[in-house]
This record gives C-alpha cells, sequence and structure tokens, in this order.
C-alpha cells in the first residue's frame, strides 16, 4: 500500500455512505466493498462502525432497510436511499467541496 | 458495482423488543458470512476465513450495542407517533360520532357535570377545612393544650391562665407555650367620628413567635408585653388596616384609642392571617398585672386556649407525658383549685376542624354517591347505544380493526364525554362552592382558605378519569366482546341476554343508591325539624339583641356600669314602640354564661353544688323574653346594689337540688368555701332556658340581679311592637347622649340568633336535600330512558301479544311488572345500605333514630311509586302500539 490510510470521521462515514447508495439498494458488505474500491484502499472502513452509521442514517429517515437475498444468495439487509437522503447527500458534498476548497486555499495562500 | 437482482422482502421489519435485537445481529451475521465467502472464493480455507472475517469486523458486541442503541430509540419514537396518531383519530371518530346524537350527549355531558361538579365543589371545602395543612410555619408541630376534670366532666376545657403560665415555664417538650382568649371580644375605636366596633382577641405577647407567621409591615408582639408594665400595643389584621386606615404605610407608631385607653400600632399582618377567628381586626396582649399571678382566681377561672409548639423531635406521646407530670405537680402544689385536673393536648389541626370533620365527610360520601348514579345513567345510555351500534362495531371488527383497537375507540369516546362533562362540572362546581359558603353556618373553620385549589381541580380531573372508565368500560368491553358475525346476522330483536341484564343492574343500583341518599336526606330533615320545634325557653320574636362593651378605664367601678344601664333601660322603655328592655351578662344559646359552685344554707358541711350557670339580668329580663316565673318573684326595680342581695334560680336547679322542697326563701352563696361569704336570697323560680344549644341538655342556674352584679360585657334586649331592626336609631341616639364612645355591638334580632343555633342542622340537611333531589332526579330519568328502551326493543312482541289478543292492560301490566320487580330489588338493596350509611349519620341526629322504621317505608314508598310514574308513560305508550304498525317493524 503506497498510500496512508486515513481514519473516517463519524460525519464523514455518513456521508461516504450515502454515497454508496446513490445507484440503488445496497446491503452492509456491499457499501462496504465499494468504499474499499472506489478509494483504492486509502479510506480505512472500520467494518463495526459502518453498521451504527446505517442505522443512524435510518433512524434520520435518510434510507429505508429491508431484507432481500443478495447476488450470492445469502440473506441480507438491504438500505435504499430516500428522497430525503438524497436530498441531504447533494447538501453535505456541497459544503464539503466549499470547505474543503477554503482549507486548500488557507494552506496554499503565500504570505 | 453492478446491478442488483430482484429482492424479494422475506419477513416483516422488526416490531420491536427482543425482536430488534435479533435483527442486528442477523445483519452482523450475514456481514461476517459475506466477508468469509469472499476470503474463501480467494483460497483461503473456510476455519481462517471466519475467523479473518471476524478479525477484520472488529469488535461484534460494541457494533451491536451501538446499532442497538439506535434502533430503540427509533422504535421508541416511533411508537409514541402512531399512539398520538390513533388518539387524534380516535378522537375524531368520537366528534363525528357525538354529531349524530346530539341528545345523547347533552344528556350525558349534563348528567356527568351534575355529579363532577357537586363532587368538585364539596371536595373544596373538605380540602380547605380537613385536609389542606394550617397556613403557618410547620404546622405539625402545633398543638392546643387544655385542661380536663372528671369532677366537673370538664373533657378538653378551657385553661386557667396561672396553669399556662406554669406549663411555659417547666416543660422539656415545646419550645414556647402561648394563650389567647377563646372568645371574640368587640371593642369602640374611637378618635375619629362615630365609634367604632373592632374585632379584637387577647394574646400572650408569644402568641405569634409561637404561631412563626411573619408580619407584613412592623413586629410581632412580644413576650413581655403580656403583662401591663410595659407600653400598650398592638397587632392589625390586613383587613383592617386596609379598611379603616386605607393602608397607610405609615402606620406604625400610631396612636389608637380603643376602649378608651390609648395602644400603639407595632405591627400590621399578612392578608390571610386571621388566627384564631375569621375576620379579626386587632391583637391585643392580655395586659395581665404580675400581682395576678399569686392570687387564687387566676388558677380558678378557666377562660384561656392554649397553643404550643412542640420542640422539633418531639412526639406527641413524649409531650401528653410531660405536660400529665406537670399537671401532677399543680395538683399538689395547688389543691384547693387543681384537684383532679389534668391536661392533655390534640394536634392544632384537629383541633380546629372538630366537629366539621364528620358532616364533611358524610357530605363527601354523599356527594359520591351521586356520581355513582350519574355514572350509571351514563353507563346506561352506552349501553343503549351499544347495541345500536353493534353492527357498525361488527363492520369494523371484520375490516380489520382489532379488539384491542375497537375497545380504545370506546374508553376514547367514554373518556372525551367524561372530560367534556368534567369541565362542564369544574365550571359548576365553582359556582356550587361559592354557594356553599353562602349556606355554611358561620362558624365552620378556615372558611377563608376554601376555594378550587390546584388539588381540587386535581380531585376533579382524576374524579372524571376515573367516572369515564367506570361507565365506558362495561359497555365497551360488552360491545367489543360481542361476536362480529352474530352482530351482523343479528339486525334488530332480542339484543343479547347479557346487555339487558347489564342494564337491569344498573337500574337496581341507581335505585338502591338513590334511596341511600334519599334516607339520609329525610333523616336529617327530620332533625333539624325536631330541633326547630325544640322550646328554648324564651320568646324569640320581635326581640332586638345588642352589645355593650364599658371600657375599664372610663367605668373602673363596676358600680357605675349598674348606673349606666339602669339609666339607659329607663329611656330605651320609653321608646314608643317598646314594650319592655332588659339587660343581661349573656343571652340564652350563646354558650357564655360563667359556671361555678354553690352551697345552700342548712346543707351539711361539704355538700355543693357544681358547675351552676350564673347571670345577672335586669328586673325586665323575664318579660322581655317571655321567661315564665314559677314560684316566687322576679326582681323589682328594689333589688338595688345595696339591698340585700337576692337570686332566682331556673327550674332544674329547684328540682335538682330542692326535691320536693320549696326553694323560695332558702339561701345560696357562691363560694362554698369562703365562711365570709354572702348569703343570697332565692325570690323565686323561673323556666329553664336553652343556654348552649338546643340540642344540649337543660343547665342548672342561678340569675343575680344586674344591679347587685354587674359585669362590663353586657348585652341589651328589647321587645317590640313590629319589627325590631326598625328601633336601632332610635337606640343609638339612646346611648349616645349617655356615652358619646359607647358603639352598640352584635346588632341582631333574636329570631336569627336562634337560627343560628341550627344553622349547621339546616347545611346538612339542606345539602343532603339536595344531593338526594339530584339522585332522585337521575334515577327517575334511567329508569325512564331504560324502559323506554326495553319497550322499544320489545314492539313486536308487544304487537304480536295484542294481534292474538292481550287486552292493554295486560300488557301495562307485563312491562310494568317486570320493571317494578327490578326497582323493589333496588329499594330493597338500598334500604339495607340506607341502615348501614345512617349508622354513620346517628351522631348528627336529634330526637329521630337512625333506623326510624317510618322514615324508611315513606322513602321506599316514595321512590317505588317515583320508579313507577317513570315506567308508566313508556309502558303506556307500548301499549297503544297499533299492532299492524308494530308487526310491519322488522
Amino acid at each position: 500500500m503506497g498510500k496512508r490510510q486515513m481514519d473516517l470521521l463519524q460525519g464523514t462515514l455518513d456521508m461516504l455512505v450515502l454515497k454508496a447508495l446513490i445507484w440503488g439498494p445496497r446491503h452492509g458488505y456491499e457499501v462496504m466493498r465499494w468504499v474499499r474500491q472506489v478509494s483504492e484502499g486509502g479510506l480505512q472502513i472500520e467494518e463495526g462502525a459502518l453498521y451504527p452509521s446505517l442505522h443512524r442514517i435510518q433512524a434520520r429517515g435518510w434510507v429505508e432497510a429491508e431484507w432481500g437475498v443478495s447476488e450470492t444468495g445469502r440473506q441480507a439487509k438491504f438500505y435504499t436511499l430516500t428522497a430525503e437522503g438524497r436530498k441531504q447527500f447533494e447538501e453535505e458534498t456541497a459544503s464539503w467541496k466549499r470547505y474543503v476548497d477554503t482549507v486548500a486555499r488557507v494552506l496554499e495562500a503565500e504570505a | 458495482m453492478e446491478g442488483k437482482p430482484g429482492f424479494r422482502r422475506v419477513r416483516r421489519f422488526a416490531s420491536g423488543g427482543s425482536d430488534l435485537r435479533r435483527e442486528v445481529d442477523d445483519e452482523i451475521a450475514s456481514h461476517l458470512e459475506h466477508t468469509a465467502r469472499e476470503l474463501m472464493a480467494s483460497g483461503m480455507d473456510p476455519r481462517e476465513a471466519e475467523e479473518e472475517a471476524r478479525r477484520r469486523f472488529g469488535p461484534v458486541e460494541h457494533s451491536r450495542e451501538a446499532c442497538l442503541a439506535i434502533d430503540r430509540r427509533r422504535y421508541r419514537a416511533r411508537r409514541r407517533w402512531e399512539a398520538l396518531h390513533d388518539l387524534v383519530q380516535d378522537l375524531g371518530f368520537a366528534v363525528r360520532t357525538f354529531r349524530r346524537s346530539p341528545v345523547f350527549v347533552a344528556g350525558a355531558i349534563l348528567t356527568l357535570a351534575l355529579g363532577i361538579g357537586a363532587n368538585t365543589a364539596v371536595f373544596s371545602v373538605v380540602h380547605g377545612v380537613l385536609l389542606k395543612p394550617l397556613p403557618f410555619p410547620e404546622p405539625e408541630r402545633l398543638v392546643a393544650l387544655w385542661e380536663s376534670n372528671p369532677d366537673r366532666d370538664w373533657t378538653a376545657a378551657d385553661v386557667a391562665p396561672a396553669n399556662v403560665l406554669d406549663w411555659r415555664e417547666q416543660n422539656r417538650v415545646f419550645t414556647d407555650v402561648t394563650a389567647l382568649l377563646t372568645l371574640r371580644s368587640q371593642l369602640a375605636l374611637t378618635g375619629s367620628g362615630e365609634p367604632q366596633a373592632v374585632d379584637a382577641i387577647f394574646v400572650c405577647g408569644n402568641f405569634f413567635s409561637v404561631l412563626g407567621v411573619p408580619p407584613l409591615l412592623g413586629r410581632w408582639l412580644r413576650p413581655e408585653e403580656t403583662w401591663d408594665d410595659t407600653e400598650r400595643v398592638v397587632v392589625l389584621s390586613h383587613g383592617f388596616w386596609r379598611r379603616s386606615f386605607g393602608g397607610d404605610p405609615k402606620i406604625l407608631g400610631r396612636d389608637l384609642r380603643i376602649n378608651a385607653r390609648t395602644y400603639r400600632v407595632v405591627g400590621v399582618m399578612p392578608p390571610g392571617f386571621s388566627y384564631p377567628l375569621a375576620d379579626l381586626d386587632v391583637w391585643i396582649p392580655m395586659g395581665w398585672s404580675k400581682e395576678n399571678r399569686t392570687q387564687p382566681y387566676f388558677r380558678r377561672a378557666h377562660y384561656l386556649f392554649s397553643v404550643a409548639r412542640l420542640k422539633p423531635g418531639v412526639s406527641l406521646e413524649q409531650a401528653r407525658a410531660d405536660l400529665r407530670s406537670i399537671a401532677d405537680r399543680l395538683e399538689e402544689q395547688y389543691p384547693e383549685t387543681n384537684t383532679h385536673m389534668g391536661a392533655g393536648l390534640t394536634p392544632l389541626h384537629e383541633w380546629v376542624v372538630g366537629e366539621t370533620r364528620r358532616p364533611l365527610l358524610i357530605l363527601l360520601g354523599a356527594v359520591g354517591l351521586v356520581l355513582l348514579i350519574a355514572c350509571a345513567n351514563v353507563a346506561n345510555l352506552q349501553l343503549a347505544r351499544a347495541t345500536v351500534r353493534a353492527r357498525e362495531m361488527a363492520l369494523r371488527s371484520a375490516l380489520g380493526a382489532g379488539r384491542g383497537r375497537l375497545l380504545r375507540q370506546l374508553l376514547t369516546e367514554s373518556l372525551l364525554l367524561a372530560l367534556l362533562g368534567g369541565a362542564a362540572g369544574v365550571l359548576l362546581g365553582a359556582q356550587g362552592t361559592r354557594a356553599l359558603l353562602a349556606l355554611a353556618p358561620g362558624d365552620i373553620p378556615r372558611a377563608a382558605e376554601i376555594g378550587l385549589h390546584p388539588a381540587v381541580l386535581l380531585f376533579s380531573l382524576a374524579a372524571t378519569v376515573l367516572t369515564g372508565l367506570l361507565f365506558g368500560l362495561a359497555p365497551a368491553l360488552r360491545s367489543v366482546g360481542a361476536e362480529a358475525g352474530e352482530a351482523l346476522r343479528e339486525s334488530r330483536g332480542a339484543s343479547g341476554q347479557r346487555g339487558n341484564r347489564m342494564r337491569g343492574s344498573l337500574m337496581v343500583a341507581e335505585v338502591a343508591l338513590a334511596v341511600v341518599l334519599a334516607v339520609g336526606a329525610a333523616l336529617l330533615a327530620q332533625s333539624f325539624l325536631r330541633l326547630r320545634q325544640v322550646d328554648p325557653g324564651f320568646r324569640t320574636e320581635n326581640v332586638l339583641t345588642a352589645g355593650l362593651s364599658l371600657p375599664g378605664a372610663s367605668y373602673p367601678e363596676t358600680r357605675a356600669v349598674g348606673v349606666l344601664a339602669g339609666r339607659l333601660l329607663e329611656r330605651v322603655e320609653t321608646l314608643p314602640q317598646v314594650r319592655s328592655a332588659a339587660v343581661t351578662t349573656a343571652l340564652p344559646l350563646s354558650g357564655l354564661s360563667w359556671t361555678s359552685d354553690f352551697t345552700v344554707e342548712g346543707w351539711p358541711a361539704g355538700r355543693e353544688g357544681t358547675e351552676f350557670h350564673r347571670r345577672a339580668v335586669s328586673p325586665g329580663y323575664f318579660r322581655t323574653l317571655g321567661v315564665p316565673l314559677l314560684q316566687g318573684r322576679v326582681f323589682t326595680a328594689a333589688d338595688g346594689a345595696e339591698a340585700p342581695p337576692v337570686v332566682v334560680i331556673n327550674e332544674s336547679l329547684a328540682r335538682r337540688y330542692f326535691d320536693g322542697e320549696d326553694p323560695v326563701g332558702r339561701r345560696v352563696r357562691f363560694s362554698p368555701d369562703d365562711p365570709d361569704g354572702e348569703w343570697a336570697t332565692i325570690v323565686g323560680v323561673v323556666g329553664d332556658e336553652k343556654l348552649e344549644g338546643l340540642a344540649a341538655e337543660n343547665r342548672v342556674e342561678i340569675l343575680q340581679p344586674f344591679a347587685q352584679a354587674p359585669e362590663h360585657q353586657l348585652k341589651l334586649a328589647v321587645r317590640t311592637d313590629g319589627d325590631p331592626a326598625t328601633l336601632l336609631p332610635a337606640l343609638r341616639a339612646a346611648l349616645k347622649d349617655l356615652d358619646r364612645d359607647l358603639p352598640f355591638l352584635d346588632v341582631a334580632p333574636l329570631d336569627d340568633l336562634v337560627a343560628e343555633a341550627t344553622a349547621r342542622e339546616r347545611f346538612l340537611a339542606l345539602l343532603m336535600a339536595t344531593f338526594a333531589g339530584i339522585a332522585l332526579a337521575l334515577a327517575a330519568v334511567g329508569v325512564f330512558a331504560l324502559i323506554s328502551y326495553a319497550v322499544t326493543q320489545r314492539t313486536r312482541e308487544i304487537g304480536i301479544r295484542m294481534a292474538l289478543g292481550a287486552a292493554e292492560r295486560q300488557v301495562l301490566r307485563l312491562v310494568i311488572g317486570r320493571a317494578m320487580a327490578l326497582v323493589l330489588v333496588g329499594v330493597g338493596l338500598g334500604a339495607a345500605g340506607a341502615l348501614a350509611f345512617s349508622r354513620v349519620l346517628q351522631s348528627l341526629l336529634f330526637g329521630v333514630s337512625a333506623a326510624d322504621p317510618a322514615t324508611f317505608v315513606l322513602v321506599a314508598a316514595a321512590l317505588a311509586l317515583l320508579a313507577f310514574s317513570s315506567t308508566y308513560v313508556p309502558a303506556r305508550r307500548a301499549a297503544q302500539v297499533d299492532p299492524a304498525v308494530a308487526l310491519r317493524k322488522e
């Protein structure tokens, strides 16, 4: 692994999970696998922390959950983004970008 | 990630409790399984893969608990929301249902409002008088101290000053002991225009510090101010300060002229403080001379009420024991005055509440019964409606509403109904409380503290909810319990035996409760009427009475009092409407005459008459009050201050002590122990007057001429032609000529004083009659509604009977017969209940037995008659049904 792994803050994890669900229903294991794939191993999701995150965004009404059968034929709980969850994701993405831009500008400023 | 395969629902979402935990476990297990599968796919052996999956997941327990905490919160929030949603739905449904049957709703609300209103009103009094703590700091530490003496039949009697002072100094259980006069003194406030009567209570200097209520302005009286060697000071009540001085903030230090003496104002008490009597104006220190302490009469005269504050942690028993040991010592030390003189204490709250406890609790019980009848009535209405609504319920049940859901719906309706009735009831109760206080006898303790306090409203709310459950639960259970299919099939006709039985028992209960109340009311009413018929021993009509309190400062000699009284009577008797006039040291029925002991000339040494009542009256007294002379003569103008002492005795005394002998001419002496005491000759015997209330036994009494035994506090009685009240201006003018600073106090026709003597009985009888009236009306309406309903249910049956040739009379007999059978069961049960209830009443009854057979028979007959007339109208309607119409009705 060439890159350093970064720890995730709770709010950031919620945002990534929402993103993982933006194309359709997924169960927890898939969410984790997707994040690992897309970040090329740069983001280490602690597997144990993933589930509280899923339940938390469910309690907030951003996702709905339903039991189903995964592609490997096993039972799994699938999470689906709600309209509210989609809106939340867009807002958080925008504010995250603003934040990153601002911090970057400050760090790169000269004198 | 590529597209998902379609997923299907495999089970319902978890519904809570252990389900939540299982679901989280399943989810984590699923994750571990997926991880392991993938690891196995890349060649790891199964056991290793499983271990690696666990390792990657981290502490399962931690993750699971975090998920569970979140899920549980979410689950609870959802349940709350659902419950609220259901409630709103049920309420909406209830309102729609109510709109469809406005008559039922109005009837139910009115019934409940009467029941809850009456309960609210009575409970507000019970709360203010019995339940609320006394308005003093740490009131549970306050006790009333009293003396007792078996030789004189004294229990909880007034206390002698010297004894109180010894208790105060010798006890080890009280922080302090104080004493006050048991009666209000009306004194004359002069110095600004017309002399004004003020209501004063004489107290020891430590009175306020024992009670502990801080003054609004200035300071309390001080302990040393009990005695006359300090400056004369006075503390004002808030009401008096506002009324007479416009709430002047600079009142402190001002001098007031009261009974010809000057008192400096040192304090004003806060609003609401008026102890020991309502509407007091001022508290004045005793002003005793310290020389009194060694005088025998300071230990002989019992005229004080004593209050003490227990030291923290001292029990009533410890305090009693300490007080007893002091009393024992005093008995040894002062055998002359303290032989057999015991001492005891009662918690002050209990003392204040005193005799009002039982009547109030009885009234509370009575209104409770009224509420039960109201409940039964509404339950009956609900039941009748439930039958009508059976189809609706069955339909909803068939459409998937669970029993619990339907039950909740019905209970919501009942509770909504109860709350509407309760709200109307509280409004009614507020009026009721006012009416109650207006009717209540003047001596009801703590009247000023009665009102719709939060505790009272809480009681009303509790009564309301309980009522709603009571009248709602049985009908609701019944409606929901009926099998859906059965209810859908049975469209009309027989409505189920169970419903009929329940309605029948409700009617029996209503009638029974009404009988209990009616018997109670009848007994109390009779008791009141008997009391009114008691001969007080004097004639009450057309007599005006007024008090006079002659200041000791202006009339230092009692002889001067006699002179003033004589002159006043001379003037009053010349007024045109006046037939006769008199003065007396105390009016009958007031319970205010002194008692002491006497001996008769010729009795063996040691024989004494004890506890005779002693009053002094002017010669015209017997004529003015119409007291009959039985033997000898009454006083004349010749029996003056200088003339040989004479007395008149009453019939009871003559009978008890001169059995068969002629008392006239014999001589009595008032202080049996005093060999130098003066002998007074008995010149006549007069009829007994009721001295301490109409229900009390006749007392033995000795009367002296006022001129020979005048007192500073006296009563004027004037018999007039016509309305005595019109005489007052002329009386005032006559008095003003003699002493311009003297006001008349407590002016009242004698009739009013007699009415006051029966005020408590009147109040109780009136209230019970009101409650019984409501109960009877409710029960009659209940019976009427029930029979009407039953008749409607049986229209078809009646039609068939008539078609088959039954006569109108037979139908009447059929309908009325069944109803009356139930009524009679109710009357019987009620009579039994009344017998139990009236035993509680016994101590409040006068001249009538609690088991008076005539009363029971009469009430039972009246109830049966009332019920009969309630059944007759619907029965008659049933009998006039046209068979053809009845049969066409499905």
